[in-house]
């Protein structure tokens, strides 16, 4: 009589199968959502990290939350957790279901899947140093692995340019169809030129640790544009275009509009910086204050010095508080500085000089704005520094990818601080997050082989493979 | 007729029976019975509680006198067990304790099981006081990691379901105390392998009361009516107001410029002309200015100023008396064919809080008739309906971020003000002391409520069918079905920062049922005329259904129309059903040996559904053993009349929960509220779980010395749980958060004693009784999973509750203050130094719990008292450090303005080679205070939850049969009660160390909840 047992317990509630077509929706949400937010206090990554850290903003109150370099412990164990679980699990799932032999083979969700999986690797490389990654996601794998080893940054990003190589391979255009691609709309092209972008990026970024790997990368994609298209106007940039049905809306509306949080302004590192150079962009960026007139305050002020800003500083841009606010993954104006750096280095053939004017003119067309007359000339020529300063304000809103570019090359140079502000950290600008409370008590032996491969202590000053 | 050996009088309420039926009725009050019997080989059997059962052949008489004479020995004390049959207490081999339904009447709590409190050793009982509410119930330790510690509950031998969640109480908090009878406490695996897993954390079994012991109709009308008020009041200072920097200044409900003319030379006048030009009520603290009368603008003054003065009756100003009203009427009759009882209950309560109430109807009916000499029917039921317009309170959080200078009254009145009020531009809020992060709480709870409308039926039918003197067949029934709508109210439409927010409401139907069914063969018999067998076998079947249907309106259109139609965007929506069944054979037997020597042996095999097919079955056996030495070595003496000991072994499986066995996807909102979207489940499920095992072990003795006024109850036992089915956290890197494994092992060990005598007992009637009760367990966790070292229970502010192996249960990890090697503070300028890393810093379980109670008799006056004691385990209060933090106590008032030096040590060598000398360095009053912020300096929140409690005292009065005759009453009594009435004894500041914020598995935290309330009140009994 317990015949009806076993079908009694299947839950009524939660499938046991779906298709990728709903998987990738949660995915794509939840981690571009993490990348460009996030709107729980304390794991804001790029809020009150590095739109902070890359003084594109400050705080006029809890300057103890990011501004100052004092981070919250939920800050390094949940941005690794949601990374992870919620979204790098579900891509994962996409892969192994969609890949040969898996339970619904679809060439074109598998290649979506690596791609989105691929840059969620890099962003957690990027933040962490070494991680699990080649034993990552396994935990329930034919063997499944529940304490899985790092991997150097090296090898991660190894096995990134040949997931993405692979990725652009099983997308095919006029291939399976593919449904829930709430990014591309369904649209594979799109989909390969943002794997051979963020691919030519990932080259570019390791490019002086590896160059004769990199250079065989970027000459691979850049000498066959019909088997690995780019991004070639700023149509084709890798977004997510949020909507006005909540939680799809953009995180910074959720957090200052529906949360009401009035806690940031922007910095003067940047207001002064584009008043400078005649920014137009800054009319984007911010609004004036009471007295029309554009202003910032420092960073890593004392809250009882920082409130007193309140009614001074400029704050975000309305461009940038609506629902439908895009979140930007990877822009057309970040390939074309991507490209001016690798002319520069000679990693690529090329005129660096017209690729960075292209580059600047690409990143005023995505806000529909001209490149003022004379700015070419106020922002100087094609160096190291100009190209790396000019990307910096292109990265506007991309704090965690304006924040790498900064650990790694050391630009833009950023203002000594102001003599009122108290930092944490020893007064360094962190070189990258610490790895999370639960690897320590759930992943100890592996944790410790990951630590010792990045050559440094597990603080917030060891510095990252790729810093040149 | 039966009359009294004692005494001569009629003894009403004698069973009595006829041996080997189902017949039999009970003596009315003059002692009088009459049954109809056929044939003259019949037995009549003579029963009564105290006294020493007879079998009188009937022989052919027509009337039969019996003098019943008392059994010194208390031999034959009949407590019930399993299944609700009532045994003889010296039969058993492991422990239960009983309360009578005349204790819990007499002094009437709307959750009858608080009153256990206290009163049986080794029960502790945590309730958070809301109208409603449930409790918290720990038997002899938690033995579960993960899951429910939680008791089984039992009515009439059926079981109900008892919530876990504070708030909307359920289960036996809805019972009608007034329907109680008894409830006997079955403590640990031992007394309860026959009821199945689920009493593995022990049994608590209610009777209800049934028609059997009166004659003929009778009513019974219970009345009573109690008040309530906050039983410990922080101790508060009302030397400075709210705000920051010695200023307290209202200018727009948020820390704002002030910019107009009028209001800077207000200001001016009283802070003078160089004090910042802001206002301070956006700082929900009270570091403002000195309470001197000096004039400032608040929030009830709009533009004019009013002297600011202080309000040390703000808190009682907030706190309402709560009224519970308690009325029952009962109508009872019986015939030799059997009995009924009706009843009506009705609760009336209302909180402490403004609109904060409950309600409960209770009608219940039992029945039992003898359709045929061998066949006896029963039928019980009740039905309860219970609902509220607010469930919700605001807790005590108030008082926490606060500003001292503000008159309660005042913001309970705020429609008086809605004129004046100023706020800023682009607010349109409810008047209120600030607006940055507090609303008006009486707004709240008007307009913000949590209704509930629920309505419940439980009920069994029995048929008892007896084939002769000695085989018997039970079958029963039995079903228990709750159905909850709640509509709670989260959001009120509104402006705040400029920015419009609609209302928001959600709708949530519950709906819940179990039930049982089970089949039970009685077999009850001698083998030899020195040895007596009771043999049950049977079956049993449970099905539990659960559904939820939840919807919430993120957007209202109409504010407060609460429909789910009136929305501006898409709903939320949620359902979820759950069901499982278990199916079980049982078998159990006593043997009894010339009534001194007494084996049970039980055995039971459950199969269940939430378990995998190769491994749903599991069989658990006990067995115990009762030896009375005074008849088996013959002692015969006064001095120590009876003696017993009794040990026993038992195990108890238990299963999962459902659904924990395939992965699976949960659905996500969908994007943009169209594209589906799904993720998958972070746990990873387990194909090849195995059921759970609870072994407990206890050996005891029960004396009686100086002929039975004293008596002493001890027992010690041993419970090992293991393999508990556990969710495992690991590494995220996985993929996913945790597995859901067979791990872990926890013990606990104790003692408990119960101590009971009469040290007084004269010829003019005056009687004391006293019982003592102590209880001490030790709990330990044995291990965890594989690699596994730390199970984490809760997790506030950084403190975590951790089940760490080698620890017990509920120890507190976070951070600690660094100490001198002679365990002082150090200081450094002025200002207490962290330790590195994370220390103990205290852990749940205490000492040792105790009560001793009272009872003083004297024509027909009774007084009691209970005395309840907990000795140590630790809470982390984080109000306390909270309200130290933000300047609301009074001890934040010392040094504010001279600063203060704090006691302990500093260090005047080197970092390598420290010399410490006492600290003689003065700190900032405000910085120094500040080191009670409980979110990072958690040692200063942990505080040691001692405490001993006048928990009850009560005065009744049986009025006189002469007067009570003039109202053609059998009886009548009134009473005075009054419940927690004083903490004799605690070690925590400003609140009441008794504290459940969160429940389950949350135990020990509080963050300013509702405070437990003394209760007084005055009740009235009669019966006709």
């Amino acid at each position: 009589c317990t015949d009806k047992f076993e079908e009694m317990n299947i839950s009524p509630n939660n499938p046991v199968e779906v298709s990728s077509a709903v998987l990738l929706p949660n995915g794509i949400e939840s981690s571009v959502d993490r990348y460009w937010g996030h709107n729980a206090r304390y794991e804001r990554l790029n809020l009150d990290g590095g739109m902070l850290w890359m003084q594109y903003l400050s705080r006029n109150i809890y300057s103890n939350e990011g501004d100052n370099y004092s981070v919250n412990p939920s800050f390094h164990n949940n941005n690794w957790k949601g990374f992870y679980n919620d979204a790098a699990l579900n891509f994962q799932r996409i892969v192994v279901q969609s890949g040969p032999g898996g339970r619904n083979p679809n060439t074109n969700y598998e290649g979506i899947g690596l791609v989105m999986r691929s840059w969620v690797f890099s962003l957690l490389t990027d933040l962490y140093g070494a991680i699990p990654y080649s034993e990552a996601l396994q935990g329930t794998a034919e063997s499944p692995v529940y304490t899985p080893k790092y991997d150097s940054q090296e090898q991660v990003y190894a096995g990134l340019l040949e997931d993405l190589r692979l990725a652009n391979e099983k997308l095919v255009v006029g291939g399976p169809k593919v449904s829930g691609d709430v990014m591309f709309y369904g649209d594979i092209l799109r989909w390969k030129k943002f794997a051979n972008s963020l691919r030519l990026k990932l080259a570019n970024r390791q490019a002086a640790k590896k160059p004769a790997e990199s250079r065989a990368v970027m000459a691979e994609i850049l000498g066959d544009p019909a088997t690995y298209p780019v991004f070639t106007n700023n149509e084709d940039y890798a977004v997510l275009e949020h909507t006005s049905a909540l939680p799809s809306n953009n995180e910074w509306h959720q957090v200052m509009i529906q949360g009401s949080r009035t806690d940031w302004n922007m910095s003067s590192t940047l207001v002064d910086q584009l008043q400078a150079l005649g920014d137009t962009r800054l009319t984007v960026f911010a609004q004036p204050n009471k007295a029309g007139e554009y202003a910032g305050h420092a960073n890593g002020l004392p809250d009882a010095i920082a409130t007193t800003y309140l009614s001074s500083s400029s704050v975000l841009g309305t461009a940038f508080l609506q629902p439908s606010t895009p979140s930007v993954i990877m822009s057309y104006a970040e390939l074309l500085f991507v490209l001016t750096e690798a002319a520069l280095d000679g990693d690529i053939s090329g005129d660096a000089q017209a690729y960075y004017e292209q580059a600047i003119a690409a990143s005023f067309g995505q806000y529909g704005l001209e490149v003022p007359a004379g700015y070419l000339g106020a922002a100087g020529p094609a160096t190291k520094e100009s190209i790396m300063t000019q990307k910096w304000i292109a990265l506007f809103g991309q704090g965690v990818e304006a924040w790498t570019e900064y650990r790694r090359t050391g630009f833009p140079v950023l203002p000594p601080h102001d003599s009122r502000a108290v930092f944490m950290n020893d007064g360094e600008l962190p070189s990258r997050l610490q790895y999370p409370s639960s690897e320590y008590s759930l992943n100890q032996a592996q944790l410790d082989a990951g630590i010792a491969l990045n050559g440094g202590p597990d603080n917030m000053k060891t510095k990252m493979w790729w810093v040149e | 007729k039966v009359s009294s050996e004692e005494d001569g009088l009629p003894l009403p309420g004698v069973s009595v029976a006829l041996k080997g039926t189902t017949i039999g009725t009970v003596t009315g009050m003059e002692g009088d019975f009459s049954l109809p019997v056929s044939g003259e080989n019949n037995t009549l059997i003579f029963s009564f509680i105290g006294m020493l059962q007879q079998e009188v052949p009937v022989g052919g008489r027509t009337e039969i006198t019996i003098v019943m004479a008392p059994d010194s020995k208390q031999l034959s004390e009949v407590v019930v067990t399993a299944f609700g049959i009532e045994r003889e207490k010296k039969a058993l081999g492991y422990t239960v304790q009983e309360v009578s339904g005349e204790e819990l009447a007499e002094v009437k709590t709307s959750n009858v099981v608080n009153s256990l409190s206290g009163r049986v050793a080794g029960v502790q009982i945590s309730s958070n006081g809301g109208p409603g509410s449930g409790s918290n119930i720990v038997i002899r330790g938690s033995s579960s990691v993960s899951g429910n510690n939680q008791p089984l509950v039992v009515v009439d031998g059926v079981p109900i379901q008892q919530s876990s969640t504070n708030k909307y109480g359920g289960g036996i908090s809805e019972i009608n105390p007034e329907d109680i009878a008894s409830m006997s406490v079955l403590k640990g695996a031992n007394a309860a392998a026959l009821y199945g897993a689920r009493a593995a954390n022990g049994v608590i079994l209610v009777t209800t009361k049934n028609g059997s012991g009166t004659k003929g109709i009778g009513l019974a009308i219970s009345s009573s009516a109690t008040f309530e008020r906050p039983l410990v009041k922080p101790d508060f200072q009302n030397t400075y107001g709210g705000g920051h920097g010695y200023r307290t200044w209202y200018s727009n409900g948020r820390s704002a410029t002030i910019t107009d003319p009028l209001e800077i030379a207000q200001y001016q006048d009283a802070y003078g002309p160089n004090a910042p030009l802001t206002g301070t009520a956006g700082t929900d603290e009270s570091w403002g200015a000195p309470l001197d009368g000096r004039l400032v603008r608040q929030w009830w003054t709009g533009a004019d100023v009013a002297p600011l003065v202080p309000q040390s009756d703000n808190w009682d100003e907030f706190w309402e008396t709560g009224q519970t009203y308690v009325n029952s009427i009962a109508l009872t009759g019986g015939n030799d064919k059997g009995g009924f009882r009706l009843s009506v209950g009705r609760l009336d309560q209302k909180g402490i809080m403004y609109n904060n109430d409950f309600k409960r109807n209770n009608i219940s009916l039992n029945t039992s008739y003898n359709l045929t000499q061998k066949l006896k029917a029963v039928v019980s039921g009740e039905y309860i309906e219970s609902g509220s317009d607010n469930r919700g309170f605001q807790s005590g959080q108030q008082f926490i971020w606060s500003h001292r200078h503000v008159s309660w009254d005042q913001l309970k009145n705020w429609r008086d003000y809605a004129a004046v009020h100023i706020q800023r531009e682009g607010d349109d809020l409810p008047p209120n002391w600030q607006h940055t992060f507090f609303t008006n709480p009486f707004y709240e709870q008007e307009f913000l409520t949590d209704a509930n409308d629920k309505d419940r039926i439980r009920g069994s039918v029995a048929l008892n069918y007896a084939f002769n003197d000695k085989l018997s067949l039970l079958l029963r029934s039995g079903t228990d079905l709750w159905s909850d709508t709640r509509i709670n109210v989260s959001r009120f439409e509104r402006i705040s920062n400029g920015n419009f927010r609609a209302g928001q409401y959600s709708e949530e139907v519950l709906r819940n049922q179990e039930t049982n069914h089970d089949l039970i063969l009685t077999y009850a018999g001698t083998l030899s005329p020195d040895i007596s067998v009771t043999a049950q076998g049977g079956g049993a079947f449970r099905s539990n259904y659960y559904k939820r249907n939840y919807a919430q309106v993120e957007q209202l259109v109409i504010d407060g129309l609460y429909s789910l139609n009136n929305n501006a965007s898409p709903n939320i929506n949620a359902s979820a059903i759950e069901e499982k069944q278990v199916q079980s054979l049982f078998g159990s037997a006593q043997f009894g040996f010339r009534e001194y020597l007494f084996l049970d042996v039980t055995g039971r095999n459950d199969w269940s559904s939430t378990l995998p097919a190769n491994n749903n079955s599991f069989f658990y056996p006990s067995v115990s053993l009762s030896a009375v030495l005074t008849e088996m070595l013959h002692l015969n003496s006064s001095t120590l009349p009876f003696a017993k000991v009794r040990g026993s072994w038992a195990q108890v499986g238990n299963d999962a929960d459902p659904y924990q066995l395939a992965q699976i996807f949960n659905a996500r909102s969908p994007w943009n509220a169209s594209v589906p979207s799904f993720a998958e489940n972070t746990t990873i499920a387990n194909a090849t779980l195995k059921p759970e095992t609870t072994t407990g072990t206890e050996i005891g003795a029960d004396l009686r010395f100086l002929d039975g006024r004293i008596g002493l109850d001890a027992t010690y036992y041993e419970q090992v749980t293991k393999d508990q089915i556990l969710g495992v956290e690991i590494s995220k890197a996985s993929g996913y958060h945790q597995r859901i494994l067979n791990a872990g092992k926890v013990s606990n060990k104790g003692v408990e004693l119960m101590l009971f005598g009469s040290p007084v007992d004269m010829p003019n009637g005056f009687k004391w009784d006293v019982t003592l009760n102590f209880a001490r367990n030790r709990n330990l966790v044995e291990e965890l999973a594989e690699g596994l070292t730390t199970y984490t229970l809760y997790t506030r502010q950084g403190v975590s509750s951790e089940a760490r192996v080698g620890q017990p249960y509920g120890t507190f990890y976070g951070n600690a203050f660094k100490r001198s090697p002679d365990g002082q503070v150090i200081y450094e300028n002025g200002l207490p130094k962290i330790a590195e890393g994370q220390a103990v810093l205290g852990n749940i379980q205490p000492d040792w719990l105790g009560g001793v109670s009272n009872a003083f008799t004297f024509k027909g006056i009774t007084l009691s008292a209970l005395v309840d004691v907990k000795k140590g385990g630790d809470i982390y209060d984080e109000g306390t450090g909270t309200a130290r933090w933000t300047g609301q106590y009074a001890e934040t008032a010392v040094g504010r303005e001279e600063g203060v030096i704090g006691k302990g040590v500093r260090n005047i060598g080197s970092a390598e080679a420290p010399v410490y000398v006492p600290n003689d360095v003065i700190a900032d009053g405000k910085a120094f205070y500040g080191y009670n912020n409980p979110r990072t300096y958690h040692e200063s929140a942990i505080f040691d939850a001692s405490y001993v409690k006048l928990r009850e005292v009560s005065i009744s009065y049986s009025i006189p049969a002469s007067l009570v005759s003039r109202i053609r009453a059998q009886s009548a009594s009134i009473s005075l009660v009054g419940r927690n009435l004083a903490i004799l004894f605690k070690n925590t500041p400003h609140i009441d160390p008794e504290i459940d914020a969160y429940g389950g598995n949350a135990q020990g935290f509080t963050y300013g909840q509702l405070p437990n309330s003394r209760s007084i009140g005055a009740g009235l009994n009669v019966a006709f």
